[in-house]
């Protein structure tokens, strides 16, 4: 059984079909990674599996049972964060804990856990101005670990950060993903982040988007962006991904 | 803040107080007319002395809180809901528009009809004064939140009453100080007021009696309470709360 599956998923905004008919299958404990050119709707399709926005036609279908709702068992990381200003990092971390109604103690257990393994124990009590981009990131999935969901939704979450962030956050990404086992979905423009991160790299069409390919990813972890084994694989993303770009700009 | 607390400011207040005595002791309008800041000092120290001025300020507090507290905890809930309400934002939030023009002291006669010269008459026109600056302000604050809060929060499940306290307003509220800074203002105002024209206890009353005992001395007295009233609560309560909400989301 699917971890994931959408049926036939269509959505516009106004007069604009942004995507129309996406198939997808999504095995437990893959990491799945989706790119393609700007504006084709990564975001929204991801949105769409959040459940944060409705799809005008198709199914999503979540470990067998049709989702229509948001909830806390696929939890999304945003672009920017998304964090919460009025709270400390470890009120951030324990956001959802507390909305589940568990109680302080083991709130401050389970933050605690996850805290320590982002690295963040040090600023526990900063509020979240004081953070660096790539710390406030890892925050942010500090939040949506706390909360052991089954699928991590992840939209483009290192986009804002510096090179050297990045490469340390693509190499900790892995180490989670390997530690946890999580489902991963994970919307980026970068293909070589795409190319470290996925066990799979799923290339969007331009709008109205299909996925267009689906390419296989075996080379052995942990990997990082500059692997020279990886650069043919960029390569084929890029073979698919170049002529989409090009319908893009025309 | 501290900054400005220099020794001009000080100085500036001296000089108004020896130029005003100068004034007064020049004899160019006779005492019940221009009283000397001596006189306004010890008309206000008689009323210390007798409990009458405390009594006054007690009373135009106890009103002004509980006005104040029914006008927060109104213009939240109609702000939050005119937010996210969009049938409520057009048919009630069009007549908080219009109702938000009607000056506080335009609510006085309606007051005495509805609840007669009482403590009730007087804290509804405080807290009908300040109510709109309140929702508004909400309002303003709820829309501006950024969605992502409320996608996250959903995402992580939080709903119904959770999403207003844990999200909504703690998001909106930098805006909300705001609307309880006017809305103090307005309630202050009202308040005094309605005091004045309900002629009923409280420092607006103490302003009338003064007025008609032709105690120039005491009119300004109570007038300079007033004042000083007013820039405690605006500095010691609301700066500190401003401050420190900004200071913790780093907007200063």
């Amino acid at each position: 059984m699917a971890q994931v599956e959408l049926k036939n998923v269509d959505k516009s905004f106004g007069k604009t079909k942004v995507i129309r008919d996406v198939h997808l299958f999504i095995e437990k404990g893959e990491f799945v990674v989706f790119v393609g050119p700007s504006g084709c709707g990564k975001s929204t399709f991801l949105r769409i599996v959040a459940g944060l926005e409705k799809p005008d036609d198709g199914q999503i279908i979540f470990d067998g049972h049709p989702e229509t709702e948001t909830g806390p068992e696929r939890i999304m990381v945003f672009q920017e964060g998304a964090l919460f200003p009025w709270l400390k990092v470890q009120d951030n971390v324990e956001f959802g804990l507390k909305m589940a109604g568990i109680s302080k103690e083991e709130r401050a257990k389970i933050s605690h856990r996850y805290l320590d393994m982002m690295q963040l124990t040090k600023f526990a009590d900063s509020f979240t101005y004081q953070l660096s981009t790539g710390m406030k990131q890892r925050v942010a999935i500090a939040r949506a670990l706390v909360m052991d969901p089954d699928v991590l939704l992840m939209d483009e979450p290192f986009a804002a950060l510096d090179p050297q962030t990045r490469d340390l956050l693509l190499v900790e990404m892995q180490l989670i993903w390997e530690k946890t086992k999580k489902t991963i979905l994970f919307v980026t423009h970068n293909v070589a982040e795409a190319a470290v991160l996925g066990t799979k790299v799923a290339i969007f069409s331009n709008r109205p988007s299909i996925i267009k390919k689906e390419l296989s990813n075996n080379f052995p972890r942990p990997r990082t962006a500059d692997d020279e084994s990886l650069k043919k694989f960029q390569q084929d993303i890029l073979l698919e991904l170049r002529p989409e770009v090009k319908k893009n700009l025309e | 803040m501290a900054k400005n607390f220099t020794p001009h400011r000080i100085g500036f207040y001296i000089a108004i107080v020896v130029v005003w005595q100068i004034i007064a002791m020049a004899g160019i309008w006779p005492d019940n007319i221009f009283p000397s800041p001596y006189e306004v000092a010890e008309d206000l120290f008689y009323g210390g002395a007798d409990g009458s001025l405390f009594y006054g300020i007690a009373t135009s507090m106890w009103r002004l809180s509980i006005g104040l507290a029914i006008a927060i905890a109104g213009g939240i809930v109609l702000g939050i809901l005119m937010a996210r309400v969009e049938v409520i934002n057009q048919t009630v939030g069009s007549l908080v528009l219009g109702l938000q023009s009607i000056p506080s002291i335009a609510w006085v006669p309606l007051a005495i009809l509805w609840f007669g010269l009482t403590d009730g008459g007087i804290i509804f026109v405080t807290a009908i004064g300040a109510i709109f600056a309140v929702t508004i302000n909400t309002y303003t604050g709820v829309k501006n939140i950024d969605p992502h809060f409320i996608e996250a929060a959903r995402n992580m499940g939080a709903k119904g009453t959770q999403l207003v306290t844990a999200v909504l307003i703690p998001a909106a509220f930098p805006y909300m100080i705001s609307g309880f800074k006017q809305g103090w203002a307005f309630a202050w105002r009202g308040v005094i007021g309605a005091e004045i024209l309900f002629s009923f206890l409280g420092l607006g009353f103490l302003l009338n009696a003064g007025r008609s005992l032709n105690d120039v001395s005491q009119v300004i007295g109570i007038m300079v309470v007033i004042m000083l009233i007013g820039l405690i609560i605006d500095g010691v309560i609301f700066k500190r709360l401003e401050t420190k909400v900004m200071s913790r989301w780093g907007l200063r």
